[in-house]
C-alpha cells in the first residue's frame, strides 16, 4: 500500500444475521486506527456513504445468496472488487439458513401465507457458487481477531497464514477437560476447523462446529463417538447439519 | 403519482427501504418495505429438539442475540414447566443487560452520532479524533465485556442452556466487570448530556402509536409479566397474538387505517411513557423533538442498566459457590405450549413454542420489535412530512426518523411486507406507471 492513500472497503450482506459485519464493529478499541487505512466507501450498517467508486480495493461478503436479486448484486460487486473475502458460516456453506428440510414453498407458506409462495427465492446458496473467492474467514460467529489480522494482510499485500488442525488440538495445548470423552457431551471439537483458541470447550460447552468442518475430517468415527456418548441418530445428524455441511453426505 | 425511494436505509441494522408517493410534487403516502430475504426460521426450528432449539434461533439476529436466546429459553421452559434457579436466572439477566448497553451504545455512539455532528459514519469521526464516539465505543466494549462474562461469547452467547446455565463465571471474571463498572457510573453522565439535549434533534412532529411493552419496564423486564399497551393497562402474555399479529398482518400492505388500539410503539421511547405512568417520569420534552426521543430514552436506559448490572453484580459475588445452575427436573418432561415476553434493546420480543411429548418443537411463533413498529414508522413518517415538497428534505428527513426508532429489519423474520419482486433495488426498475425519482443512493 501507498502511504496516506485509504483502501478502499466495501461489505455487503445478503441472507444473514449480520453478526460478521457486527464483529467488525465490536474490534472497538481497533476501530481508530483502521479508520486512518481505511476508507468506507458502501457498507450501509455502519455508513450513509455508498457506492462512488469505481473500483474496491476489498470486498467483504456475508450472508448466504437466497433471491436473485442478491445474486445480481454479489456479481456487481466481484466486478468491481479487486478482492472480495467471504464472512462467516452463511457466506460459506449456506450456514443455519440451509436447514429448511424438503421443500422450500412449503416452508415459506407455513411462515408467510399464501403470499410466501409467490416469492422468487431458493435455497441459500454459498458465496462461491456465484463468484471466485480470494479468502474464506469461517465462523457463526468469527473471531475478532481473523477479521483484523485479514484485514492487516490485505493492508501488506498477502493472507494470514492457517493452521489445519481441530478444535481438539486447541483443548489439547490449554489442557482442557474433555468434554466428549470424559463427559459424554455432544462436542464436534475432533472435526472442526481450529482458530477459536477453542472458546466454547474451553469453557465447558461442546463445541457445536460453528468454524466448519476440518479438511479430511474422520466423519465416521465423530458419528461413533457421539453414539457411545449415547446421542440418538437424528440428533447426530442434526448436530453435524447445524452450519451448512454435511447435509448432502 | 410519483414515487421517491430512499434505499438502503443506511446505519440501521438490515435491509429496508421507504417509498415516499408524491401526488402533484407533495408527500401523499409512505411504505416500509422490509427487504430481508426470508429465513423461515420458524419453519427451519420445526422438528428439532427443544434443546437444540434456543442454538439455531439466536442466529435471527446478531446484535439481539443474547435476547432471543434468552427468550426463547424462557418460552420453551415455560412450555415444559421448568423454573431455573435464581442463581442461572441473574446470569441471564446480566447477559440481556449487556446486550441492551451494547446495542444502544453501538446506535447511539456509531449510527445517530454522526448525524448530530454531521458526518457520514463513525469512522470519519474517529479519523477527526471525536473523543465522544471513542468513548461511546468504550462504554460498547463494556457491553460486550459484560455479555462475553455471562454469556460466555458476544454474539451468539453459549452460556444459557435449557434449564438454566451451563457454568458459572469465575470470580475474577465478576470482579473486573466491577471495576469497569465504577468508571462507567462515573462518567455516564457526561457521556449522556449531548443525546439528552433537545437542541441537538431536529424539530419533530408528535409522537404516534400506542406504547407496547412488557413489565413495567423501569428496568428490563426478564418475561414473566404480561403486555402492557399505554391506555389499556395489563393483559395476559398469551394475549400477544391477538394484540399483535392480527392487526400487523392485516396492515402488512395498508396504508394507515389505525385499529383499535394500534398502531403500535415499542422500545426505549415506548418503556419510558410506560414507567412514566407509575410515577417514573422521563423528563424530556418529547413533543419538540418527536421520535427522536427516543434515542433520549435509549441513552437514559444505559444509566439505568449500569445501575442494575451493578446490583446484580453484587449479589453474584456474594453467592456461594455451590448454587444450583440448573434446574434438576430434565428428566421426563413433557410437552406443552408455552409464550416468553421480554423487552429487547428494540422493544418487546415475543417468542412461543409448542413442544410435543417427545421434546420435538412442533410450531414457533415469533415476533420481534421491528415487526411491531412497522406501521407507526411509516406513519410518523407521513405525519411529520405530510405535503412536503422538497425531495432533499424530504429523503434526509426520512431516513432520520426511521433511524431514531433503530429499527432491526433482520430481526423481523415474521410479519414483514417483503418485496416479491426479483429486483430487490429501484435501479432500473419499473413496476407499473408510477415514475421513480430521486433514487438518493443505490448498493449496485
Amino acid at each position: 500500500m501507498k502511504p496516506g492513500v485509504l483502501l478502499k472497503l466495501a461489505w455487503l450482506r445478503f441472507t444473514s444475521c449480520s453478526g460478521c459485519q457486527l464483529m467488525l464493529v465490536n474490534c472497538e478499541s481497533s476501530l481508530a486506527p483502521l479508520a486512518n487505512l481505511v476508507e468506507i466507501d458502501t457498507f450501509p450498517l455502519v455508513s450513509s456513504a455508498c457506492g462512488n467508486s469505481e473500483i474496491f480495493d476489498f470486498a467483504l461478503v456475508e450472508g448466504a445468496l437466497t433471491t436473485p436479486g442478491e445474486i445480481v448484486r454479489l456479481l456487481a460487486l466481484r466486478r468491481k472488487s479487486r478482492l472480495l473475502v467471504a464472512v462467516g458460516a452463511c457466506a460459506l456453506t449456506g450456514g443455519v439458513n440451509a436447514l429448511v428440510n424438503g421443500d422450500r414453498s412449503r416452508a415459506l407458506a407455513a411462515v408467510y401465507g399464501d403470499q410466501g409462495t409467490q416469492w422468487d427465492t431458493f435455497a441459500p446458496q454459498p458465496v462461491d457458487h456465484f463468484v471466485k473467492v480470494d479468502w474464506r474467514i469461517p465462523g457463526c460467529p468469527p473471531e475478532r481477531h481473523e477479521l483484523l489480522q485479514s484485514f492487516a494482510s490485505i493492508l501488506h499485500g498477502g493472507w494470514p497464514g492457517r493452521q489445519v488442525m481441530a478444535v481438539c488440538m486447541e483443548c489439547r495445548s490449554n489442557e482442557n477437560r474433555c468434554l466428549l470423552l470424559e463427559d459424554q457431551a455432544p462436542c464436534l471439537g475432533p472435526v472442526t476447523s481450529a482458530g477459536c483458541n477453542a472458546a466454547c470447550p474451553g469453557q465447558g460447552v461442546p463445541c457445536e462446529g460453528c468454524r466448519g468442518m476440518m479438511p479430511e475430517a474422520n466423519v465416521a468415527e465423530m458419528c461413533a463417538l457421539l453414539m457411545a456418548a449415547g446421542l440418538p441418530e437424528q440428533a447426530i445428524r442434526h448436530r453435524l447439519e447445524r452450519f451448512g455441511e454435511a447435509r448432502n453426505d | 403519482m410519483t414515487r421517491l425511494i430512499v434505499d438502503p436505509l443506511t446505519r440501521v441494522e438490515g435491509h429496508g427501504r421507504v417509498e415516499l408517493l408524491l401526488k402533484d410534487g407533495r408527500l401523499e403516502d409512505v411504505r416500509v418495505r422490509l427487504l430481508e430475504s426470508p429465513r423461515l426460521f420458524e419453519a427451519l426450528v420445526v422438528g428439532h429438539r427443544y434443546d437444540e432449539v434456543p442454538d439455531l434461533i439466536c442466529r435471527i439476529c446478531a446484535i439481539c442475540s443474547a435476547v432471543h436466546k434468552v427468550t426463547s429459553l424462557q418460552a420453551l421452559e415455560n412450555a415444559m414447566c421448568v423454573i431455573v434457579p435464581p442463581l442461572a436466572a441473574m446470569l441471564r439477566e446480566l447477559l440481556v443487560l449487556g446486550g441492551h448497553i451494547q446495542s444502544h451504545a453501538l446506535h447511539l455512539f456509531c449510527l445517530i452520532l454522526p448525524d448530530l455532528q454531521g458526518t457520514p459514519d463513525v469512522v470519519a469521526l474517529l479519523r477527526q479524533g471525536d473523543p465522544l464516539a471513542k468513548a461511546g465505543l468504550e462504554l460498547k466494549a463494556f457491553g460486550n465485556h459484560i455479555q462475553q462474562v455471562a454469556g460466555g461469547r458476544v454474539i451468539h452467547p453459549i452460556n444459557p442452556v435449557f434449564g438454566g446455565v451451563a457454568y458459572r463465571p469465575a470470580a475474577d471474571a465478576l470482579g473486573s466487570l466491577a471495576e469497569e463498572l465504577s468508571r462507567w457510573q462515573r462518567d455516564w453522565p457526561e457521556l449522556a448530556a449531548s443525546f439528552l439535549q433537545a437542541g441537538n434533534y431536529p424539530h419533530a412532529g408528535p409522537v404516534l402509536g400506542s406504547a407496547v411493552a412488557t413489565g413495567l419496564s423501569n428496568i428490563f423486564s426478564l418475561g414473566g409479566g404480561g403486555l402492557w399497551v399505554e391506555g389499556e393497562g395489563e393483559l395476559p402474555a398469551a394475549s400477544y397474538a391477538k394484540l399483535l399479529m392480527e392487526q400487523a398482518r392485516a396492515d402488512s400492505y395498508a396504508k394507515d387505517a389505525a385499529g383499535a388500539s394500534g398502531p403500535f410503539l415499542t422500545g426505549a421511547l415506548a418503556r419510558a411513557r410506560l414507567s412514566a405512568q407509575e410515577g417514573l417520569a422521563f423528563g424530556f420534552p418529547e413533543d419538540d423533538t418527536g421520535i427522536h426521543a427516543n434515542n433520549a430514552a435509549q441513552i437514559r436506559e444505559i444509566g439505568r442498566a449500569l445501575q442494575r448490572v451493578a446490583q446484580l453484580l453484587d449479589t453474584l459475588l456474594a453467592t456461594d459457590n455451590d448454587e444450583p445452575l440448573q434446574s434438576d427436573r430434565k428428566q421426563s418432561l413433557g410437552g406443552g405450549s408455552g409464550t416468553a415476553l421480554m423487552e429487547a434493546p428494540r422493544g418487546l420480543l415475543v417468542h412461543h413454542y409448542v413442544v410435543d411429548e417427545w421434546g420435538t418443537v412442533v410450531a414457533a411463533d415469533i415476533v420481534t420489535p421491528t415487526a411491531i413498529n412497522q406501521r407507526v414508522m411509516a406513519a410518523q413518517v407521513l405525519a411529520d412530512l405530510a405535503g412536503e415538497e422538497d425531495p432533499a428534505r424530504l429523503q434526509d428527513v426520512t431516513a432520520r426518523i426511521i433511524r431514531a426508532y433503530d429499527p432491526c429489519i433482520s430481526c423481523a423474520v415474521h410479519l414483514v411486507s417483503i418485496d416479491r419482486s426479483p429486483g430487490e433495488h429501484a435501479e432500473g426498475r419499473s413496476d407499473g406507471p408510477e415514475g421513480v425519482i430521486g433514487i438518493k443512493s443505490s448498493v449496485f
